[in-house]
C-alpha cells in the first residue's frame, strides 16, 4: 500500500515537471517583464532580483496602447462570434439536410485553409485596396471571420452529427418549428463544440500578424503588429518592452484556457464523445 | 376548468400569418439553402474572388514598384518557377519542415498525452494543464521575438548554459548548422501541447469497458495502445495531425521573425520565400503563380488525406 502511494507521488511529480518544462520559457518572459534592461541582459542570468513594474508603466505610457488592446479585443471577439453563428447555420445544414455539395464545400473550406497566408495575402491585399476596404473595421472583422469559419464548421458538424436526430423529431412532433429545434434543442447540446471552436479561433485571430499588418492600418492595428513596430529602441530590440507586452497580451487567453479547459478537451473530440474527457 | 378550455381554444386556433409564413418557408426546400447562404457569401467574397484575382495575376508580369505596365506573359511565371532552383529548394525545405515538426510533435504529444491520462487526481491538474497549453496561445510574433533573445549568442540564457558546459558560444539562429534545428525546436515547443490536447481527447473516446477488459487480460501497454486505444481514437488523432500539418505547412510569422529565412536561406520555407518575393521584391505576378501552385498542392494533399480518412472511417463501420 505504501509503495503504491510512493509510486503515485512520483508519477505526480513527473507530471508537474513536464508542465513546468513547457512553461519555463513563458516563465522566463514573465520574469523578463519584471526586470530592468540590465538585469534581463545580465550574464549569468539573474534568477533572484527585486521585481519592478516599471516596464508595465512604460508600456501603458505609450501612445495608443489602450486603443490597440481594445482593437484586439473587439476585432477578435466580433470576428469569432460572427464566424461561430455562420458556421453553426452551415454545420446544421450539412448535418441535417445533407445537400449534395456538402462534401465538396467541407473539403474546399479545409484545403483553402491550408494555403499559406502569404499566398492569399497578395490577392486579398489587392482586392482590399481596389474596393477601399483596407484599414476599415468591417473589412478586418469579416476577413477574420472567414479566417475562423473552416475550423468552426468542421468542429461543429462533428458535434451536430453526434446529436441524435430523434431530438429533432421529438421537437418537431411536439409542435416546435425548425428554428426552434435548431436553436433550442440542438444548440444547447453542442455547447462544448461552440466553446472549443470559439477559443481555438480566438487563439488564431488574437495572435494573427500578417493580415493585420497588410490589410489593416492605423485605425485597425492589433497588438502583435504594434509589437513588431515598437520593439526597436535606439540600441536594437527593446526586450523588456517585448516581455511586458507579451505578458499582458497572454493573460486573457490563459484565463480562457484555465476556465474552459473541460470544453477544450471535449471540443477536440469533434463530437465523437459524450460526457467527460 | 375554464382555463383549460380557453387553452384548448387557443391551441386549436389558426396560427398567425407570420407563423404560417415561417412554417411554409421551413417546409419548403428553401430553408436548408438559406442556412448556407452566409457561409457561401463569405466563401465567395473572401476566397473565390481573391483566388480568381490571384489566378489572373499569375499570367501577368506585374511588379508593384517598377511602374512597367503589366504584360500578359501566359505561363511565363510558371516556367520561371519551374526553372528556379531556389524555389525547388524552398519546397524541399518546407516538406522537411512539415515532416520533422509534425512528426516529433505527434510522437511527443501522444506520449505526453498518454502520460497525462491517469492524471485525474493530480493536485492542481487544471493549473498544470493550463501551463502545458500556454505555449500555443502565445502570439508567434512575440514568441519569435523573445526566442531571439533566448538564443542570443552573448545575452541568451541558453548560451549561458552552453558556455558553462562546453566553453563556447553558439549563434543558434545565425549559424547555418543550427538555425533550422533551432527554429524547429521552437515550433515543437509551441505545438506539442496541441497534440497533447488531441491525444487526451482521443483517449476520452475509448470506452471504459474495453479498457477494463484490457486490464483484466493484462495486456502490455503497447498492445493496449495498438488494439484498444488506437482503433477508437484514430479518427480524432488523424484530424489533429491533419490540422497540425496544415498549420505547419503555412507557418510564416514565427520563422520570419526569428530568422527572416536566413542564414543564407537555411530556414526559407515556401511561405517565407513567397513573402520575400511579394513584399520585398514586389513581383506580384510571379508570387501569384507560386501561390496558385501552393493552392494546388494544398488541394491535392487534403483530398488524398480525406480520402484515406474516409476509407478508415468506413472500415470501422
Amino acid at each position: 500500500m505504501r509503495r503504491k502511494g510512493l509510486r503515485k507521488t512520483l508519477y505526480h511529480i513527473v507530471l508537474w515537471l513536464v508542465a513546468i518544462a513547457f512553461f519555463l520559457p513563458v516563465f522566463w518572459i514573465i520574469l523578463g517583464a519584471l526586470k530592468t534592461k540590465d538585469q534581463l541582459l545580465a550574464i549569468p542570468p539573474k534568477w533572484l532580483f527585486v521585481p519592478g513594474l516599471a516596464n508595465f508603466v512604460d508600456l501603458f505610457a505609450r501612445p495608443n496602447i489602450t486603443t490597440y488592446l481594445i482593437n484586439s479585443v473587439i476585432i477578435s471577439l466580433l470576428a469569432v462570434a460572427i464566424a461561430i453563428v455562420v458556421s453553426f447555420l452551415a454545420a446544421y445544414c450539412f448535418s441535417r439536410y445533407q445537400p449534395k455539395a456538402t462534401n465538396l464545400i467541407m473539403f474546399l473550406l479545409l484545403s483553402i485553409r491550408m494555403v499559406p497566408s502569404a499566398a492569399t495575402v497578395v490577392a486579398v491585399y489587392l482586392m482590399y485596396v481596389a474596393f477601399g476596404w483596407k484599414d476599415t473595421w468591417p473589412g478586418m472583422i469579416l476577413f477574420y471571420a472567414m479566417f475562423s469559419i473552416p475550423f468552426s464548421v468542421w468542429i461543429l458538424k462533428g458535434f451536430i452529427d453526434g446529436v441524435s436526430t430523434r431530438f429533432d423529431e421529438a421537437g418537431l412532433v411536439n409542435g416546435g418549428s425548425c428554428l426552434h429545434v435548431m436553436f433550442k434543442v440542438v444548440l444547447p447540446q453542442v455547447k462544448p463544440g461552440l466553446v472549443a471552436a470559439f477559443i481555438f479561433n480566438m487563439i488564431f485571430v488574437w495572435n494573427e500578424f500578417l493580415f493585420n499588418y497588410l490589410i489593416g492600418g492605423r485605425r485597425t492595428t492589433m497588438v502583435p503588429v504594434a509589437l513588431s513596430t515598437w520593439m526597436y529602441a535606439q540600441a536594437g530590440v527593446d526586450w523588456t518592452f517585448v516581455a511586458a507586452l507579451t505578458t499582458v497580451y497572454m493573460i486573457p487567453l490563459i484565463l480562457a484556457v484555465f476556465f474552459f479547459q473541460k470544453y477544450l478537451l471535449i471540443g477536440m473530440t469533434f463530437g465523437t464523445v459524450r460526457g467527460e474527457v | 376548468m375554464a382555463a383549460d378550455t380557453t387553452e384548448v381554444k387557443y391551441m386549436a386556433r389558426r396560427p398567425a400569418w407570420h407563423t404560417r409564413l415561417l412554417r411554409s418557408f421551413e417546409a419548403s426546400g428553401l430553408f436548408s439553402t438559406t442556412l448556407l447562404v452566409p457561409v457561401l457569401i463569405f466563401f465567395i467574397v473572401w476566397n473565390i474572388v481573391p483566388l480568381l484575382w490571384m489566378l489572373g495575376l499569375s499570367f501577368y508580369n506585374y511588379s508593384m514598384i517598377t511602374g512597367v505596365p503589366e504584360k500578359f506573359i501566359g505561363f511565363g511565371n510558371y516556367l520561371d518557377i519551374y526553372n528556379n532552383f531556389s524555389a525547388w529548394n524552398a519546397f524541399g525545405r518546407t516538406f522537411k519542415w512539415v515532416f520533422v515538426t509534425v512528426g516529433v510533435e505527434t510522437v511527443l504529444g501522444v506520449l505526453l498525452g498518454l502520460l497525462f491520462w491517469g492524471s485525474s487526481d493530480l493536485p492542481g491538474r487544471r493549473v498544470a494543464l493550463t501551463m502545458i497549453f500556454t505555449p500555443m496561445i502565445l502570439a508567434p510574433a512575440s514568441t519569435g521575438t523573445f526566442f531571439r533573445l533566448i538564443y542570443d549568442p552573448t545575452f541568451g540564457v541558453i548560451n549561458y548554459f552552453v558556455h558553462s558546459i562546453f566553453g563556447m558560444n553558439i549563434d543558434f539562429l545565425g549559424d547555418r548548422a543550427w538555425a533550422f534545428g533551432a527554429v524547429v525546436l521552437v515550433d515543437i515547443w509551441m505545438w506539442t501541447p496541441f497534440m497533447v490536447l488531441i491525444t487526451m481527447a482521443a483517449l476520452g473516446a475509448v470506452p471504459r469497458a474495453e479498457l477494463e477488459a484490457a486490464e483484466v487480460d493484462r495486456l502490455p501497454w503497447y498492445k493496449r495502445f495498438w488494439y484498444v486505444i488506437l482503433p477508437r481514437g484514430k479518427f480524432i488523432l488523424m484530424l489533429g495531425i491533419l490540422l497540425r500539418t496544415i498549420d505547419s505547412f503555412k507557418v510564416m510569422d514565427l520563422i520570419y521573425i526569428m530568422t527572416k529565412g536566413g542564414p543564407g536561406n537555411m530556414t526559407e520555407t515556401i511561405a517565407i520565400s513567397l513573402w520575400r518575393k511579394a513584399f520585398e521584391g514586389f513581383t506580384m505576378g510571379w508570387s501569384s503563380a507560386l501561390a496558385v501552385i501552393l493552392l494546388l498542392i494544398a488541394i491535392a494533399f487534403t483530398s488524398v488525406y480525406l480520402y484515406v480518412l474516409n476509407l478508415r472511417k468506413r472500415g470501422e463501420a
